[in-house]
């Protein structure tokens, strides 16, 4: 890792914006693709069906921006580092299912985002020693 | 059917990553001119992967419910700190390796559930 741009720039501020358009094209998406689902049609394996609602044409767009976040991310940052902490998307979609639509978590999905959120932690910390070396 | 569908979700998902990885690691380099033949390959072969994985989750997507998909989608955090280490040769520590373990078993069983 090199020296790097700062502010809007700043690698690990993208990480986190790639993140947050993933977490809202992935709801977008799922309910898109319910929406249009069309079991019958002979093309269906290839989900191009899905492209007739607009949440996943949003979706889509939301998919482009992370994309770009994603890719100025991997210009700076090592692809095993970073995609295991963009991962945190997984703590945070049942997360926010609880918190904004009141649903229920069980034990196992608790311990799950447990671990995910631990996991996090451990790949994190050896980053942030060396970030404040830098 | 729907087995090979998720694995071949899976692994153009990984494949693309690396690529892409590649290709704007080249950026970087001080002769990074002389590379753009290179990088506009790994970009777009990237980009292509990404896009049959997209529309291949999508199918998926319509067909089965996201809670019995997502737990494949966690193998690939697994997947791709390994793969990394081995292909673009980056320095793959113990830490990191047991981190991506637990944050896949962690995206299994939330899952799961």
């Amino acid at each position: 890792m090199k020296t790097r741009p700062s502010g809007f720039g700043n690698p690990w501020l993208q990480l986190a914006l790639s993140v947050v358009f993933v977490l809202a094209s992935e709801l977008l998406l799922k309910r898109g693709a319910s929406q249009t689902a069309d079991l019958t049609s002979s093309w269906s394996w290839t989900g191009v069906g899905g492209l007739t609602s607009p949440l996943v044409w949003v979706a889509i767009v939301l998919v482009i921006l992370s994309f770009l976040s994603w890719l100025y991310v991997l210009k700076y940052i090592p692809l095993s580092i970073a995609f295991p902490l963009s991962r945190v998307v997984d703590a945070l979609v049942p997360l926010c299912s609880w918190i904004f639509l009141g649903e229920m978590i069980s034990t196992r999905r608790w311990c799950g985002i447990a671990l995910v959120i631990i996991g996090l932690a451990v790949v994190a910390k050896p980053v942030a020693r060396m970030e404040e070396r830098l | 059917m729907s087995l090979i569908l998720i694995l071949a979700a899976l692994i153009t998902f990984v494949v693309g990553q690396l690529l892409l990885k590649k290709g704007m690691g080249l950026t970087n380099s001080a002769r990074a001119e002389s590379f753009r033949g290179r990088f506009l390959f790994l970009l777009i072969s990237g980009i292509a992967a990404m896009t049959i994985s997209f529309f291949l989750t999508l199918g998926l997507l319509q067909r089965f419910d996201l809670s019995y998909l997502y737990p494949f989608q966690g193998l690939s955090v697994i997947l791709i700190a390994i793969t990394a280490a081995w292909a673009l040769r980056e320095k793959l520590t113990l830490q990191v390796a047991i981190g991506a373990l637990l944050i896949t078993v962690g995206v299994i069983l939330v899952s799961l559930s």
